[in-house]
């Protein structure tokens, strides 16, 4: 069967998850921490050891490199037993740390997906601000290592817009118009770097890429800095894991902080959330209460300052500073079409705040205009655009991408890899001409 | 020129093909976008659409009203204030903080630059009465303050703002002095010994904020400002206590929790 009949496999590898599966499918197979534990107990062994211990070195040394875990089960075997080490291979969407990919891409193909590179086309996703030498770095690793027939690393917001687009189409029956089709501002918020991406007809306009310093591992930070500042007692070895559940399950997004305060003061019972768990180490059970950090954590997004001292800008505010540096036609095309993506946008209400926030600046540049010229501006349409499966859009958006019989012919080749070296992964087509 | 890139490697891209695959569902009869970035249809379009350089950037746009000073915080020095006037965008209007809503100041006196707001209150001082209904300064400051604990920047709007930091600032202290009292009995006489210690005024070292306010001309005014400052601490603690402790006298969390935030980055010794 030749690879193009199969369907491609789609890996998006974030700075926190990774979701695999195979295209065609509207749900990624497996969402796992992009984590590997490796066993390094082997590594620098000093020179007086007994002999016993030299064999069993040596039995080991061979398999040693085979002895690493990826995702959950690095974590468990992390946490049971002192011989691994944990290491994150991406940071802020980049990948730092090429052997330890290598490993984790390793035990996804055959371990997770059990499928045969050699047989399927394969399409990795991309930070939008990634350098073209990781591109090539990737595309060396799964052409030598992996020997795959064909190879196409998208960039994830254009594949977050090819989602929000599709999915949106399947519930409505209306023929939105050419232009619309793929131009937007993707707002990505994941666990590494967020970035704001205007895509105008799919190609992204490099130069207006903005970036949030603030993403969903910040939230979980400040979430915990104030539960501990209230003295709540969260054993220390589980504290980030246990400030990440409550984060996923009872943060919700708030219109005004002082109101909130207040109906926090009225009903208790109604907004105060406990957590009960067991304490790992002794088996005691504990319970902690909830109750600002509700929806003081996602307001980060809105007040940067509430945590960082650093950065003061505002989400809606860099939104806006985006679409006003990308060209002056493609503004009111941005503005319909906002789309978040990212499991950080899931906040409940999330959506809403963004759309006030925008509609309200934008409003306010329309009656400044309309003042000092005299005349009367068309109100812009400010949209943002909110859907379930917000948080694998990206997997999603690449599942539906390599479905097309298209796909295939504009992957990068194993006989082009041949022909002319790493370097042909260098270039995106989305950006295309610029490097 | 960050225009569109137009795609002149000359792809012959088709787009509104029907996907043909299976397992999509209710996707299959979609219209799926095309998957490449569609090329414009001429080349030469694309050299035509260059963003007009003359089109008025309405981000550059002077400000709607006159820039007010602002105040920062720097994370260095423990209250440097900074009286820059806001410049550049017009946005840095944008809600950040809560701010007073006593903004006429006709009628009030002032000391210093700080209006001498009326108070609820039966302790005696310079302040005028107020209305037993309506919320003065200090509920303002109470009902504000865990939302401002946070910020590190403050635009002022109005001198009642001024008011507002020093108030904020002040529960801060109040509450940092409080956070080892267990009972409300104990928490009382630490407000009580906070409220004996001196009440510098500007122009004194201890002066919190030294360049929100204006010196004082004269002895007299600072003497004012400072029996002013002294009963309105003293009736922010009052009702302070009302709020971080419960009606059994226990100490509530969910406001002594605050002790540890720092108001503007300010260290408080």
């Amino acid at each position: 069967m030749e690879p193009a009949a199969r369907p491609a496999v789609v890996i998006d590898n974030g700075t926190g998850y990774s979701k695999l599966g195979f295209s065609g499918n509207s749900e990624p197979s497996f969402t796992i921490p992009t984590v590997v534990a490796v066993n390094e107990s082997f590594l620098d062994q000093s020179e007086t050891c007994s002999s016993a211990n030299w064999i069993a070195q040596y039995n080991a040394g061979v398999m040693a490199d085979l002895d690493f875990f990826i995702g959950d089960e690095a974590l468990s075997h992390f946490r049971s037993s002192g011989l691994y080490s944990l290491k994150k291979p991406i940071h802020h969407g980049q990948v730092d740390d090429w052997d330890t990919m290598e490993r984790y891409w390793q035990q996804c193909i055959f371990n997770y997906l059990r499928c045969n590179p050699e047989e399927h086309y394969f399409l990795l996703t991309d930070s939008p601000v990634s350098t073209p030498e990781s591109r090539e770095c990737t595309g060396e690793i799964m052409f030598e290592t992996f020997n795959v027939p064909g190879l196409y690393i998208s960039v994830q917001s254009v594949l977050s817009l090819s989602a929000g687009y599709a999915f949106l189409k399947s519930l409505s029956d209306e023929n939105s118009d050419s232009m619309s089709d793929m131009t937007g501002v993707v707002v990505d918020i994941g666990d590494g770097a967020p970035h704001v991406v205007p895509v105008v007809n799919g190609y992204v306009i490099g130069s207006s890429i903005k970036s949030f310093p603030f993403s969903g591992s910040d939230v979980t930070q400040f979430v915990l800095q104030l539960l501990q500042e209230r003295g709540e007692l969260i054993p220390p070895e589980d504290s980030l894991d246990i400030a990440r559940k409550v984060k996923e399950m009872y943060c919700y997004t708030s219109s005004d902080i002082v109101k909130e305060f207040k109906k926090h003061d009225k009903n208790p019972d109604k907004y105060v959330k406990q957590w009960s768990s067991i304490k790992p180490k002794t088996g005691v059970p504990y319970t902690i209460d909830i109750g600002y950090e509700r929806f003081l954590g996602p307001e980060i997004f809105f007040h940067p300052e509430i945590y960082s001292a650093d950065f003061s800008t505002p989400l809606p505010e860099l939104i806006d500073s985006c679409v006003q540096s990308a060209p002056i036609d493609t503004r009111r095309a941005l503005y319909k079409n906002i789309v978040l993506s990212g499991g950080t946008t899931m906040f409940k209400d999330f959506h809403k705040r963004l759309q006030n926030d925008i509609k309200k600046i934008v409003d306010d540049r329309v009656a400044a205009t309309n003042a000092r010229h005299h005349v009367e501006v068309k109100p812009v349409e400010v949209n943002v655009v909110t859907h379930p499966i917000q948080s694998y859009a990206v997997w999603f958006g690449g599942s539906v991408a390599a479905s097309n019989p298209e796909f295939y012919e504009s992957c990068h080749t194993k006989e082009e890899y041949e022909e002319h070296g790493a370097s042909i992964c260098r270039t995106s087509t989305v950006f295309k001409g610029m490097y | 020129m960050p225009g569109l890139r137009g795609g002149g490697g000359g792809e012959d891209v088709r787009g509104g093909f029907k996907p043909s695959s299976v397992g999509l569902g209710a996707l299959c009869i979609l219209r799926i976008p095309p998957f490449l970035p569609i090329p414009p249809p001429d080349a030469s379009r694309a050299a035509t659409r260059v963003p007009l350089l003359r089109s008025v950037s309405l981000a550059s746009l002077p400000p709607l009203r006159p820039p007010a000073p602002r105040l920062t915080a720097s994370a260095a020095e423990a209250s440097r204030v900074a009286a820059v006037s806001a410049a550049g965008s017009p946005f840095l209007f944008a809600k950040m903080v809560y701010h007073s809503s006593f903004v006429d100041d006709n009628g009030i006196t002032k000391a210093c630059g700080c209006p001498l707001l009326p108070l609820k209150t039966h302790i005696k001082g310079p302040a005028p009465a107020f209305d037993q209904d309506k919320a003065d300064i200090v509920d303002e400051a109470i009902t504000f303050f865990r939302a401002n604990v946070f910020f590190k920047n403050f635009h002022v709007k109005s001198p009642a703002d001024k008011l507002l930091i020093y108030l904020t600032s002040y529960i801060n202290i109040a509450l940092k002095r409080l956070e080892g009292c267990r009972t409300l009995a104990v928490g009382t006489k630490a407000i009580i010994n906070l409220g004996l210690e001196k009440v510098p005024v500007p122009g004194e070292p201890g002066f919190p904020f030294p360049g929100l306010f204006t010196l004082p001309q004269s002895q007299e005014e600072a003497e004012l400002l400072r029996n002013y400052l002294k009963q309105i601490r003293e009736e922010t603690s009052g009702r302070l206590l009302n709020c971080a402790y419960r009606a059994n006298g226990t100490p509530n969390k969910w406001w002594l929790a605050f002790a540890k935030r720092k108001f503007m980055n300010i260290v408080i010794l």
